[in-house]
């Protein structure tokens, strides 16, 4: 505004009125500034519901996470554990295959083992060749080897006392 | 604005002194001490490799086990009633758990409870314990804990524990502590079996793993599958029939061996007396390995298969040859006479292995050139390791150069003075039967790799023509006139009903604890069958039988026994040709 006061006020006296005239229509007034108010409401309503929403999800991916994990771990310790039954039982099938045990518990059922001469059945000619015989129970063997023997310093032979028979009819204690 | 200035320029200036400090003085230290604040180390152990028998039965097996390690500050104060539970439950011994519990100063905060117990047993009585000693704040008790530490179990307990062995702590302490092979093959391919243990080490802040923190994870490299030649089921027979044929001769100990005869794979080689792999403590030290490779003994007349076989292949003599055998035979410093009382005899070449004459032996063996006979027994096998891969084998002694008299030949050639393990015998007798062909003898099957670097096993096993296949063939032809009654034989009690046998008996003297003869015996018999068509070869040796025993009497009965349960076993029929009748008299 200031800038173009100087301007107005030497044109009267420089300008043609012609001029004058098409300046006065040129001239430019400043418009007053419009103010429009954007509705509010909608964007705060968005802008709740996207934080809303990214919280809530950011607690349930969170919780999900969590139980997946308890999850996780419940089992793996489940895992752990059936780890351990599965070998214990592989042992004690291991335990249970240990040809001693099956000689003795076949021993048990009335088997017996076999040292008498033995045949063969030819499939294709029902011709049988050896010297079949019926096994029998003579001559068992050893199903156990001795077990380990102590030293000596260990296993002291037993010690022997004397007792006095008793002669007035009460009975002899050791001291 | 100026002071605030000044305030920023100072606080700076004292961090870069620091930054001077700690990258200018000593840069390292405070690395490594840095590094070890954050950075955690765990061992990922390898899990130890399998022994399985030749049908894929576990001889020796990993389960995982876990160890109980206490930290003796928390565990001090309820010493006493901690170590109660646990010598009640895991059978601990109390007095040194106590000690161990309440452990004081450098390297008090970890101590080994247990090791190698069952995971669900140890993580139970953990869990019991840390439940029971709850503190103020109801937190668990944090004393005791458990750590990865898998549990070596012997499932055959006595069955081939002479071969299999058994772990156990190497006796070191620290860092070098570890379990190791004390025993058998366990011991001689302990780095086969063990692999390499690995170890994960990652960065750790607050108690968490510091997700884009420095993390390598070396990954543990588990330990191979050792498998067997031995089958477990013929094993476990093998060592019954042995134990009952050295109780009722009254002998010491003995050993019993099954060699198949044309791959020279053992089945079984039992040891008599032996320990319970599962057990080890209990039994004496010296029951720790297998006598049949580690204890050397005089082989007696078995040998003498090998010295007739040698003349034959040599041309030297043939299975009809007449000999005229006297009762005593003078030679350069003692007499050498026969087991029984005769007169002169005339024996062919068969009657002299049949009834095994050593003065006939001896005459005949006189046909050798010098040094032909040592040759023939290197060729055998004598006198070398047999490397079937186990420690500690013995390579036996066969006299050479100017130990080598002619005494001492004479002798060598009835099987004295010359000393043998029970693998390099049976080998010899298979050599024999397989044709004239010796395969060395295996015990793994497949290719393994022993500690010092040697390979052995079925895939490296060599073999080498000892004997032509006719001088094979007639050995055994004069061998299985050793099985018929007498006056033919002497060891009719080895025959297989249906079977043709060959085989060969033998009685030596023994050396005693003095190094000299001390009247002892060692019995054996070392035989094959189908005679014709040998399928395996047997040997059983018994040491120190009672008085009077016999190779024929006491290990006879034992070969044919064995023999006749591993035909069973394995199918074979009988060929079905009777056996021969080459003369043994003229």
């Amino acid at each position: 505004m200031s800038s173009t006061s100087p301007l107005r006020n030497r044109l009267p006296y420089v300008a043609p009125r012609v001029a004058q005239a098409a300046l006065e229509r040129a001239r430019l007034t400043v418009v007053p500034r419009r103010r429009t108010r954007a509705p509010r409401v909608p964007f705060v309503t968005f802008v709740s519901v996207i934080l809303l929403g990214g919280v809530v999800g950011l607690l349930m991916f969170n919780t999900s996470m969590q139980q997946a994990s308890f999850r996780e771990t419940a089992l793996r310790n489940q895992a752990t554990d059936l780890g351990a039954q599965q070998e214990a039982l592989e042992m004690e099938l291991q335990e249970l295959n240990d040809p001693a045990h099956v000689a003795a518990a076949a021993e048990k059922l009335g088997m017996v083992m076999p040292s008498t001469g033995a045949g063969v059945l030819h499939l294709g000619s029902g011709r049988i060749s050896g010297d079949p015989q019926p096994a029998t129970g003579e001559d068992r063997l050893p199903l156990e080897q001795p077990g380990p023997q102590r030293p000596a310093s260990l296993d002291p032979p037993p010690v022997k006392q004397k007792v006095k028979p008793a002669t007035d009819g009460v009975p002899a204690t050791v001291q | 604005m100026k002071i605030g200035f000044v305030l920023i320029a100072m606080v700076l200036s004292v961090f870069a002194a620091r930054l001077v400090q700690l990258q200018g003085v000593d840069p390292r230290s405070y690395a490594k001490m840095a590094a070890a604040e954050g950075q955690r180390v765990v061992d990922l152990p390898a899990t130890r490799g399998e022994i399985l028998d030749r049908n894929g039965e576990p001889m020796a097996d990993t389960v995982d086990g876990r160890m109980i390690v206490a930290d003796p500050k928390v565990t001090a104060p309820v010493a006493p009633e901690l170590a109660t539970i646990l010598s009640d439950r895991l059978g601990v011994d109390y007095i040194e758990t106590l000690r161990r519990l309440r452990v004081e100063g450098e390297g008090g905060r970890f101590q080994y409870i247990a090791r190698q117990v069952p995971a669900s047993k140890a993580e139970k009585v953990v869990a019991d314990i840390q439940e029971k000693f709850k503190d103020d704040k109801d937190r668990p008790f944090a004393g005791l804990a458990t750590e990865r530490d898998p549990l070596r179990v012997y499932p055959n307990h006595t069955v081939a524990a002479n071969l299999v062995g058994f772990l156990g702590e190497n006796g070191k302490k620290g860092e070098d502590a570890a379990i190791v092979g004390l025993a058998g093959l366990e011991d001689s391919f302990n780095t086969y079996l063990s692999g390499k243990d690995g170890e994960a080490r990652y960065e750790v802040g607050a108690g968490n793993q510091i997700p884009l923190g420095d993390n390598t994870v070396t990954p543990a490299v588990d330990g191979k599958d050792l498998t067997l030649t031995i089958d477990r089921d013929l094993q476990f027979y093998t060592q019954r029939v042995l134990q009952q044929t050295v109780q009722k001769s009254g002998g010491k100990s003995g050993m019993a061996l099954i060699q198949d005869t044309k791959t020279g794979e053992l089945l079984a080689l039992a040891d008599y007396p032996t320990y319970d792999a599962s057990d080890p403590r209990s039994y004496p030290e010296e029951l720790y390995k297998s006598s049949a490779l580690t204890d050397v003994y005089e082989p007696g007349s078995v040998e003498k298969a090998l010295t007739i076989s040698s003349l034959v292949d040599a041309g030297l003599a043939f299975k009809e040859q007449r000999f005229k055998v006297p009762g005593k035979l003078h030679r350069q410093d003692r007499p050498i006479g026969d087991y029984w009382d005769h007169g002169t005899l005339k024996l062919t070449l068969a009657g002299i292995l049949a009834k095994s004459s050593n003065v006939g032996t001896v005459l005949a063996a006189d046909q050798f050139k010098p040094g032909q006979l040592r040759r023939y027994l290197t060729r055998f096998g004598l006198g070398s390791r047999t490397g079937v891969g186990l420690n500690g084998e013995t390579r036996g002694i066969l006299p050479q150069g100017a130990a080598w008299t002619s005494q001492v030949g004479d002798r060598i050639a009835f099987g004295q003075s010359l000393s043998v393990n029970a693998v390099q015998m049976i080998s010899a007798i298979n050599t024999i039967a397989n044709g004239g062909v010796r395969v060395a003898p295996s015990l793994v099957k497949g290719e393994a790799r022993t500690d010092d670097g040697t390979a052995v096993g079925t895939d490296v096993a060599t073999s080498r023509r000892v004997i032509s296949a006719d001088a094979a063939r007639e050995t055994m032809l004069m061998m299985e006139r050793v099985v018929e009654p007498s006056p033919i034989g002497v060891a009719p009690g080895a025959q297989v009903p249906g079977y043709r046998v060959a085989g060969k008996t033998g009685t030596a003297q023994r050396v005693g604890e003095n190094g000299g003869y001390d009247g002892s015996l060692t019995v054996s018999f070392a035989g094959f069958a189908p005679a014709d068509a040998p399928r395996f070869t047997i040997y059983v040796v018994v040491h120190s039988p009672r008085a009077g025993s016999g190779g024929g009497s006491v290990a006879g009965p034992a070969f044919a026994k064995l023999m006749s349960h591993a035909l069973r076993r394995y199918g074979v029929a009988p060929t079905g040709a009777q056996p021969n009748q080459t003369p043994v008299a003229w």
